[in-house]
């Protein structure tokens, strides 16, 4: 499923860059995120907890950051399994000043796999951008 | 020629209440989920989450080491037991082998990687969660148009073109009628991919008997003798040693006319572990697992004479096979081309069939199999022929029908039609919609803006399945009668009804050419052990094939009774009628009940006489049966949202004689239901990675009664000559009449938009499109 | 459809309920929706406490111009309430539209809005009727407006420790009509879109209308907008219309393998615009 939107970050295009490479304001961000462990160079291993209503289930699984072009644009790879199936979502973060803001452009996939897949077909866009929208409220908090 | 054989005094067409139906709508029936034995255990499965992957290793520890874990099998554990079978034979057919559990790649989300057996259920389940496999996901295809395109995933990697195989199949002169042709017209129809969502799912019990070296297995299944047959060829025992008991049967619709690796797996669990284990399918693992039908992407196009003759039909078939062949699927489409003419004359036929591998679970039998997309394809082309020609779809239709005095009728794909008046039910459908009036009805609604639609259709079958050399596994039916000492009458028959109501109509014909009370006669199926060899019940076969062995088992018994009555009474002339056996020179006369106790009594023997009342009958049909109707509908499509409203629903089917009405109305209402399901709600997704996202019934949209029409339904009688009974059977004829009409009606309704064709489901989001496009 | 091992409580009073669901076990009322999620374990709550057999949850009572219904009252009552069926017939008729028969038998309206489904039926109607929700903890309570009750995709202002206890609607006053329409999404019942409108009728024109609507979006809402272009007119169809056309305006709306988001759009008028004629019709 594709999924594209735009958010924005309270700081300058070059702090925004930062924060999001910084494994710590990621922890911090990432909905249910329990801990981030980097494996390798821009490779993290997460535990985390999601929790939608009455869903809920502890994923594990890989953060990947690549294609980076700082302070303009990079990649970032997503994915985890738990007993209620999977996750994968990957795509392109575009980052655009604005005043003294970033506009942050998104535009990947998001796959599910498993129960969540049979089930939540109709929750997976609203819960992502719900997830989505989360993440910046928290980076914007750090 | 609609003429129905009476008889005096006779069950036989009388709408009896299904005998079955207390226990059924009281909850006291015992389905596989029902049985109970001491030292049960429980097996859950564990299922691929993905639709292709490597299996880089499996560990169970931390599943074993869960208190009441008795025992874990993964692939290699089941490395003896044979392959998931294939009945179907085609030259060339690519055939996957098909283990119970995956070993070292998964081909659909859903396929078995393990199983874990406990002590019950709910520790089972827990131990399957902790059983942790390493994935290397792979690539998946799941549309069968991109699993040919080049480059595409392969879904077996030794198949890379993803083809299974291809057939082909002509008769006539397709070039010179193409050639010669004053019209062509042509159209891709899809017929989506359903899921046959019976109310009970899978289940099977394994009861291994090890001091009697005998395997007793109760599965919810249609085909009790056959899965006897390939379970015990899979697990190396002798058939003699294997039990199969079908249970009371929640529905089935084709899709427990099969054979499952769990029915395998049971047994060799229960052989293993020494003790009883129950699985039962969740009705996510029903969706994921269980087969689903259709699944077609075919290209039509129709030759036709300026007078609307049809010349020549040309059909390239897209099959979606799944990931495997589970019993029939490759041979499904091959009755799709079997039943591409429909009920018209032409001669001239060209077919393909391209089978096609995808990561998807197998599709397979589902009620009509193949015969359900060939129609839904012939009578939109003659739809679409007529608006070609600005034709009325009544008048074209019955210009093209084989004529009454034309049967036997050799059709282009080599069947033979045994008798029809296929105008009849057309006619009687108009008659009841009073078509005329309809149809100015229709044209003053378009005054106003509505947007109401007339459709039709004209249905053939393929029923009676069938004569055996045109079977996969023999097509002949068998039955026992007995009549006991007491004089109660114990009917043996090896078709195996799942909620057909044979318990009713085999017990009235017994009652009837016995003479005896209908609620003397046991209508007893679905035990190997009780029962003689049988094939089962699907294609609309039970009444017409083991119905008919019923009836030559009983002629063979009532001239034993004869028999034994003449020499009771001392006769040399002697009639049965009505329950007693008269010396037709003195009158005297002695009941059933007297002669069956006197033949076992066996104080005295007429000659060459075996004591004993019992006979068995193997019945081989001569031929299939090819059963018609009509179906009209009127729809009114909501203009502001695209909804369709089925307004009226007129079905006239001709299933030749008809023995119980109540029956046989509710056979047409159900397949009515399905086939709306399919017109309008029903369609298994899968999204691009293989994952089945209507995978609950929360997303995948079973009609349910408040979203069905009332359902106006009658018949015309004729007669098949392939049976004495002159039953050709209905299972299956509403859901095949029903979709074409469905669909006709709503083009019909958006045809002043310039709507010529819509695929299934006709969705009110789909439909608002069209509208909107139009605009 | 086999459930994680779970504790479960049925407590005889809402105190007794409350201090177990303080303590973090999970209220179970009518469980239409928390059990199938469990037997897919998608849920696995290690505690229930049953609710839905509280007799203190279960009552539909008039007081002060207002009507109160405990969270455990069925669909079915709601729906049958000879009491709300004369003085707040819109939330019986949204009633009459949640499932079928068996689940409008079981599950609760309490249960329901705590879920917070974004397809469920009753929050347009709590929307348009502007209900008031109490929330109880084991040592709190409190009165929240719907609008600020559901906050997103089952998120809503509940507090942990916290239940829907009561639901307050008002007493609709003379001259006043209601009605919920929606379009079903055939294999849940759920509203693809549900539409509630309330107007009141005053010396020929429209004094008050109200819109709540459900399905549209993450959450239910009222369609601010398109009541205000409604108010103080004469309530002609080209009026409805028009107001209909607004439901939608600006929403970010749901897109799923049932309805685009285009066509949800496109349906919000459509459904507005037949219950506000709905509506009108019944405020004769």
């Amino acid at each position: 499923m594709k999924i594209s939107g735009s958010q924005r970050l309270p700081f300058p295009p070059d702090q925004s860059y930062a924060l999001m490479q910084d494994p710590e304001a990621l922890a911090r961000a990432i909905p249910g995120c329990e801990s981030l462990e980097q494996t390798g160079e821009n490779e993290y291993r997460m535990k985390m907890k999601m929790a939608l209503a009455a869903f809920s289930g502890a994923f594990e699984g890989k953060v990947r950051i690549s294609e980076q072009q700082p302070p303009s644009s990079f990649r970032l790879d997503v994915e985890g399994s738990g007993k209620i199936g999977f996750v994968k979502g990957g795509g392109v973060l575009k980052l655009e000043p604005s005043e003294t803001e970033t506009v942050v452009n998104y535009d990947g996939d998001v796959q599910v796999g498993g129960t969540i897949a049979a089930v939540g077909q109709r929750l997976i866009e609203g819960a992502a951008k719900s997830m989505i929208q989360r993440f910046f409220e928290k980076l914007a908090a750090s | 020629m609609a003429t129905t054989i009476t008889r005096p005094k006779t069950l036989i067409g009388k709408a009896i209440r299904r005998r079955e139906d207390p226990r059924l709508i009281t909850g006291t029936a015992t389905y596989v989920e029902d049985i109970k034995m001491p030292g049960m255990h429980y097996a859950v499965v564990v299922r691929s989450p993905h639709a292709a992957a490597k299996i880089r290793s499996i560990d169970t520890s931390k599943a074993a080491a869960r208190p009441g874990v008795v025992a874990i099998f993964t692939g290699q554990d089941v490395s003896k037991v044979g392959p998931v079978p294939c009945g179907a034979s085609l030259p060339g057919l690519r055939v996957p082998n098909h283990t119970i559990l995956a070993t070292d790649r998964v081909y659909y989300a859903g396929h078995p990687v393990a199983v874990v057996v406990a002590t019950d259920r709910y520790i089972a389940a827990d131990a399957a969660d902790d059983v942790e496999v390493d994935w290397e996901v792979l690539k998946a295809v799941a549309d069968p148009l991109k699993a040919l395109e080049p480059g595409a995933p392969a879904v077996h990697p030794q198949w890379p073109d993803n083809k299974a195989f291809d057939f082909h199949q002509e008769h006539g002169d397709i070039d010179k009628a193409f050639a010669e042709a004053d019209v062509i017209v042509k159209q891709r129809i899809l017929s989506q991919r359903l899921i046959p969502t019976p109310m009970e799912t899978r289940g099977v019990v394994a009861e291994w008997r090890a001091a009697d070296r005998a395997l007793n297995l109760y599965s919810s299944t249609q085909i009790p003798h056959l899965l006897r047959s390939m379970v015990a060829q899979m697990l190396g025992l002798e058939e003699n040693r294997l039990r199969v008991v079908a249970p009371e049967v929640g529905g089935g619709f084709g899709c427990k006319l099969n054979v499952y690796a769990e029915e395998a797996l049971m047994g060799f669990v229960a052989m293993k572990i020494n003790k009883p284990v129950k699985w039962i399918e969740t009705r996510r693992e029903n969706y994921l697992t269980t087969i689903h039908g259709r699944g077609h992407v075919d290209d039509y196009e129709l030759s036709a004479k300026r007078d609307g003759t049809i010349t020549g039909i040309k059909l390239r078939i897209i099959q979606d096979l799944g990931a495997y062949h589970q019993l029939l699927t490759p041979a499904i489409p091959t009755l799709s081309v079997l039943m591409m003419p429909g009920l018209y004359k032409t001669q001239n036929i060209f077919a393909d069939i391209v089978g096609v591998f995808t990561n998807c679970v197998p599709t397979d039998a589902y009620r009509g199999a193949g015969r359900p997309e060939a129609t839904h394809g012939i009578e939109r082309m003659v739809d679409i022929l007529a608006a070609e020609l600005k034709m009325d779809p009544a008048e074209i239709r019955l210009k093209n029908f084989v004529q009454p005095n034309e049967f036997p009728f050799p059709t282009a794909t080599g069947l033979i039609y045994d008798s029809g008046d296929y105008a009849a039910p057309l006619k009687k459908a108009l008659d009841i919609a009073e078509y005329e009036k309809l149809r100015r009805e229709q044209s003053e609604s378009r005054k106003q803006g509505r947007l109401m639609g007339i459709g039709m259709s004209a249905y053939g079958e393929i029923c009676a399945f069938g004569p055996s050399p045109a079977t996969p596994a023999g097509g002949w039916e068998s039955a026992t009668v007995k009549i006991e000492p007491s004089g109660k009458v114990t009917v043996l028959t090896g078709t195996s009804p799942h909620g057909q109501g044979e318990e009713t109509t085999f017990a009235q014909i017994a009652a009837d050419e016995l003479g005896v009370d209908i609620d003397d006669v046991l209508v007893v199926h679905g035990d190997t052990a009780l029962v003689q060899y049988g094939i089962g019940t699907f294609g609309s076969r039970a009444t017409a094939v083991g119905g008919t062995a019923v009836y030559f088992a009983l002629q063979d018994l009532k001239a034993k009774i004869k028999k034994f009555g003449a020499m009771l009474l001392n006769s040399d002339d002697v009639t049965l009628a009505n329950g007693q056996c008269i010396d037709n020179k003195t009158g005297a006369s002695k009941s059933v009940q007297e002669i069956a106790a006197a033949s076992y009594r066996a104080m005295q023997l007429p000659p060459n006489t075996e004591p004993g009342m019992v006979s068995t009958h193997f019945w081989e049909p001569p031929n299939f049966t090819f059963p018609f109707g009509a179906h009209l509908v009127v729809t009114e499509v909501d203009r502001d949202t695209g909804a369709v409203k089925v307004v009226r629903y007129i079905a006239v089917d001709d299933c030749g004689n008809i023995l119980n009405p109540l029956i046989v109305t509710g056979q047409v209402h159900g397949g009515v239901a399905q086939g709306i399901g399919q017109a309008l709600y029903e369609q298994a997704v899968y999204d691009e990675a293989g994952q089945l996202i209507t995978g609950e019934l929360m997303d995948y949209a079973v009609p349910k009664a408040h979203m069905l029409p009332w359902i106006e339904s009658d018949h015309t009688v004729t007669p098949t000559p392939v049976n004495p009974l002159g039953v050709k059977g209905v299972g299956e004829a509403g859901t095949i009449g029903c979709s074409p009409a469905v669909v006709n009606s709503v083009v019909d309704a958006l045809s002043p938009l310039g709507v010529k064709h819509i695929d299934m489901p006709m969705t009110p989001e789909k439909i608002w499109k069209l509208i909107r496009s139009a605009q | 459809m086999i459930p994680q091992t779970f504790d479960y409580t049925a407590p005889a009073t809402l105190d007794q309920a409350l201090a177990l669901i303080a303590q973090g076990a999970k209220p179970l009322a009518g469980g239409m929706s928390l059990i199938p999620m469990m037997k897919l374990r998608l849920a696995a709550p290690e505690h229930l406490v049953d609710i839905g057999r509280l007799k203190e949850l279960n009552y539909i009572r008039e007081d002060a111009g207002a009507l109160h219904l405990g969270a455990g009252c069925t669909h079915y009552e709601v729906e049958t309430s000879p009491l709300l069926r004369g003085k707040c017939p819109l939330l019986s008729e949204t009633a009459a539209h949640i499932g079928d028969v068996q689940v409008r038998n079981m599950g609760t309206i309490g249960g329901s809005i705590a879920h917070a489904d974004p397809s469920a039926d009753y929050p347009a109607a709590l929307q348009a009727l502007e209900a008031k929700i109490v929330l109880r903890g084991a040592q709190s309570q409190r009165t929240v407006a719907a609008s600020a009750f559901f906050l997103d995709t089952f998120a809503t202002a509940l507090e942990p420790g916290e239940i829907v206890s009561e639901i307050i609607v008002p007493v609709e006053e003379a001259g006043a009509g209601a009605s919920y329409q929606k379009m079903a999404q055939p294999a849940s019942g759920f509203a693809i879109v549900g539409v509630a409108a309330r107007l009141r009728r005053s010396g020929g024109k429209i004094a008050m209308a109200r819109i709540g609507v459900t399905g549209l979006a993450g959450r239910s809402f009222r369609a601010t907008a398109a009541e205000k272009a409604l108010e103080n007119t004469a309530g002609s169809a080209a009026e409805i219309q028009a107001a209909a056309a607004l439901v939608a305006q600006g929403v970010e709306a749901n897109s799923d393998l049932h309805a685009s988001a285009e066509y949800r759009k496109h349906l919000a008028a459509v459904y507005a615009g037949r219950a506000l004629f709905a509506a009108l019709a019944r405020t004769a």
